[in-house]
C-alpha cells in the first residue's frame, strides 16, 4: 500500500489532477467569502460582458456569473462525489457477493448486472426523471445510481473470483472464519486500487450524467448548479447573441473538475495494472533493434 | 451460428426489463400522468383518445396482471401507443421520422472515431512509453471524462457562431427539397459535420483506452515474438498479428457504450437543432409526451441489445478459438 502512495505522489499528472480537484472542492467551501450575498439576485444589466466588478460577466437576468458559478459549484461537486460513491458501494457490494458465494447468488446477480448493462443509461434515466417531475439532486442522484452500477460490478466479480482461488483465502475459510471475516478482511484490502478506479470513474460518470439530466431541464430551475446555469443559458440563446460567458464559465468549471478526475483515474489504472505502466522495457527492446538494424546497414 | 443461451437469456431479461419499467413506471409515480396528458391533448381531447390514454396508463377497473398483457400483446403487435403531442399519429410515425437522422449520425460517428481511435490505441501501445503515448494516452481519458454537452456548446460557439463555417442547425438546408441528388447529399454531410465532431471525441477516447490495453497485453503473446522473430516488418506484426486480434475487446467495448453514445446524441441533436430520436425525445419531455418517451425507451433498448448480438456474431466468427470451440 505505500508502495502505491509514493507510486501515487510520483506521478506528476496525478498532483496535477489532485490540485486542480482540490482547488476547486475549496472555492465552493469558502463560497461565502469569495462570493457574498444570494447568487440569484440581479446585480446588473443583461449580459454584461465580463468587467471588474463582474469578473465573468452576467447572465440574462443580470445575474453575477462568477457569484453563481462559485456557489454552484457545491450542489455539482457534492452531487457528483456522492453519486460516485453510491455508484461504487452499490457495484462493489453486487460484485464481491457474486464473485464470492458463486453458484446460484452469481448466476442470478450476473445475470442481473448484465441486462441492466446492457439497457441504455440516458434514455433510461430520461424516463424516470420525466414521469418524476422536476427532481431535486436527491432523486437525481438515486436515478443515477440506480442505473449505473453494473460496471463497478463487472470488475469487482472478476476480481473476487480470482483472489477467491487464492491460498489465503482458502486457509482462512478452511479455519473456519465466517463469510464476512473472508470477504471484509480477506478479499476487500486486495479490491482497494480496483475500487479507486471504480470511485474515480463513477464520479466522472455521475458528473456527466447529471450535467446532461440538467442541461435538459430536468433539475430543480431555482437551485443555483453548474447544469441549470447551463440549462438558463441555453434557454435565453447566450450562445446566438454572443454572450459566450455565459456559456463558458460553467463549461469550464464541468470540464475542469473532468480533467482533474481523468488526471488521477489514469495514475490510479497504472497503480492497479502494472501491465498498462509506460514502462521502459518495449522502448528499451525497440531503441535496441534499432541501432542493431543500423549497425547492419553501416557494415553493408 | 450458435450464440450460448446465457447471452440469449441476458437480452431476454434487459429487454423485459425495459417493458415492466415502461409499464410501472407511469403507475408508480406519485402525481397523475393521464391528467396532464389531457390537459396537454386540449381541444383535440376526444372521448376515444381519453379511453385509449386512460387504458395505456392504468387509469381503468382492471386488474393489474390483465392490464399488463394487453400492454405486451399491444407491443407485439407494434402498437407504442399514440402521441400526446402529435396526436393522433402514433408514436411508431413520430420515431420513425426521426430515428434514421440519429442512425445516420450516430453510424458516421463510430466509423470515423473506431478508424482514429483504434490507430492511436495501437500506436500508443507499440511505442509505449514514448513520447506519442504519453500525450496521447492521458489526453484520451480526458476526452471521456468530459461531458459531450460541453464539447457541442464549445463546436458550435467556435465554427457555427463565431467563424461561421458550417450551417447551424437541422440535418439539410430547408430550402432544399430532400432527393437524390448532389445538392441535397452535399447540404446533409455540410450539417452533419459539427454533429459527429461532438459525437467523436468521447468515443475516441474510449475507443484508444480499450485498443491500447488489449494490444499491450496482446504483445505479450507468443506469436507476437515469433512474428518478431521471423524477421517480418514492424508495420506487418503490428497490424497483421497484434492488432488484429487486439480489436476484439474494442468491439466487445463498443457494443456497451451504445447506449451512452445514444445519450450523447441526444444532447448533440438538441444543441443543433438536429431532427433525430434526441430532439424528438426532448421535445417529448418538455410536452410530458409520455408514451413517446416510452417508445424511446424501447426503440434504443432494442437497438443496443440488436448491437451486442450482432457483436457476439462477429466474435464467434472472428475469434477462431470461440469458431473451433464450437464446432
Amino acid at each position: 500500500m505505500n508502495a502505491g502512495v509514493s507510486l501515487f505522489w510520483r506521478q506528476k499528472k496525478a498532483v496535477a489532477g489532485l490540485v486542480i480537484i482540490l482547488t476547486l472542492c475549496l472555492m465552493a467551501l469558502l463560497a461565502p467569502v469569495l462570493a457574498p450575498g444570494d447568487p440569484s439576485e440581479r446585480v446588473g444589466r443583461s449580459h454584461q460582458p465580463p468587467t471588474v466588478e463582474h469578473v465573468f460577466g452576467t447572465t440574462k437576468m443580470g445575474r453575477d456569473v462568477f457569484s453563481q458559478f462559485v456557489w454552484g459549484a457545491r450542489p455539482s461537486l457534492a452531487v457528483g462525489f456522492a453519486t460516485g460513491l453510491a455508484i461504487t458501494a452499490l457495484g462493489t457490494i453486487v460484485g464481491l457477493v457474486a464473485g464470492y458465494f458463486g453458484g446460484r447468488t452469481d448466476a442470478t446477480l450476473d445475470l442481473a448486472t448484465n441486462a441492466v448493462l446492457v439497457i441504455p443509461n440516458i434514455p433510461l434515466l430520461i424516463l424516470l426523471a420525466s414521469f418524476a417531475g422536476t427532481v431535486g439532486p436527491m432523486a437525481i442522484m438515486a436515478i443515477i445510481a440506480l442505473t449505473s452500477w453494473p460496471w463497478g460490478a463487472r470488475m469487482t466479480r472478476s476480481q473476487t473470483m480470482a483472489l477467491r482461488q487464492r491460498e489465503f483465502v482458502v486457509a482462512a475459510r478452511m479455519v473456519g472464519e465466517p463469510h464476512w471475516r473472508v470477504i471484509f478482511v480477506e478479499i476487500l484490502p486486495n479490491l482497494v486500487p480496483l475500487i479507486g478506479i471504480n470511485v474515480v470513474g463513477s464520479i466522472i460518470y455521475a458528473i456527466v450524467a447529471q450535467t446532461t439530466l440538467e442541461y435538459l431541464g430536468f433539475g430543480d430551475p431555482l437551485r443555483v448548479t453548474w447544469g441549470t446555469m447551463l440549462y438558463n443559458a441555453q434557454n435565453s440563446s447566450a450562445i446566438i447573441v454572443g454572450a459566450w460567458w455565459d456559456i463558458a464559465v460553467p463549461a469550464a468549471g464541468i470540464a475542469l473538475v473532468g480533467l482533474g478526475l481523468a488526471l488521477i483515474n489514469f495514475t490510479f489504472d497504472e497503480i492497479a495494472n502494472p501491465q498498462l505502466r509506460s514502462g521502459p522495457a518495449l522502448s528499451r527492446w525497440l531503441r535496441l533493434t534499432r541501432l542493431r538494424r543500423r549497425e547492419l546497414e553501416a557494415a553493408r | 451460428m450458435r450464440l450460448s443461451r446465457r447471452r440469449l437469456t441476458v437480452y431476454c431479461v434487459a429487454f423485459l426489463f425495459a417493458i415492466v419499467m415502461n409499464f410501472a413506471v407511469p403507475r408508480l409515480m406519485p402525481g397523475s400522468p393521464v391528467d396532464s396528458m389531457i390537459a396537454q391533448l386540449g381541444p383535440r381531447a376526444t372521448p376515444a383518445a381519453i379511453e385509449a390514454i386512460k387504458a395505456r396508463f392504468g387509469a381503468i377497473e382492471q386488474p393489474i396482471w390483465q392490464q399488463f398483457v394487453d400492454y405486451v400483446v399491444g407491443l407485439a403487435h407494434f402498437d407504442l401507443g399514440v402521441s400526446v403531442k402529435y396526436y393522433p399519429q402514433t408514436v411508431l410515425e413520430v420515431l420513425g421520422r426521426s430515428a434514421g437522422w440519429t442512425a445516420f449520425l450516430v453510424v458516421t460517428a463510430i466509423t470515423f472515431s473506431l478508424c482514429i481511435g483504434v490507430l492511436l490505441g495501437a500506436v500508443a501501445a507499440w511505442r509505449r512509453g514514448g513520447r506519442f503515448d504519453s500525450f496521447v494516452s492521458p489526453f484520451s481519458v480526458v476526452l471521456i471524462a468530459v461531458p459531450p454537452v460541453i464539447i457541442a456548446l464549445a463546436t458550435l460557439f467556435t465554427f457555427g457562431v463565431t467563424l461561421r463555417l458550417l450551417p447551424v442547425g437541422y440535418a439539410y438546408d430547408p430550402s432544399l427539397d430532400p432527393g437524390l441528388n448532389f445538392t441535397f447529399f452535399g447540404s446533409v454531410f455540410l450539417h452533419a459535420i459539427m454533429p459527429v465532431l461532438t459525437l467523436s471525441p468521447y468515443l475516441i477516447g474510449e475507443f484508444q483506452t480499450t485498443m491500447r490495453s488489449s494490444m499491450i497485453s496482446v504483445l505479450g503473446e507468443d506469436y507476437v515474438t515469433m512474428g518478431r522473430a521471423k524477421g517480418l516488418s514492424e508495420a506487418a506484426v503490428m497490424f497483421g498479428y497484434a492488432a488484429r486480434n487486439a480489436m476484439l475487446p474494442v468491439l466487445t467495448n463498443l457494443a456497451l457504450m451504445l447506449g451512452a453514445v445514444f445519450g450523447g446524441s441526444i444532447v448533440t441533436e438538441i444543441v443543433f437543432n438536429y431532427p433525430g430520436l434526441g430532439l424528438t425525445l426532448y421535445t417529448a419531455s418538455v410536452a410530458r409526451d409520455y408514451p413517446v418517451i416510452q417508445g424511446q425507451l424501447l426503440l434504443m433498448t432494442i437497438a443496443t441489445l440488436g448491437a451486442n448480438l450482432l457483436v457476439d456474431i462477429i466474435y464467434g466468427v472472428v475469434d477462431p478459438r470461440i469458431r473451433e470451440g464450437r464446432a
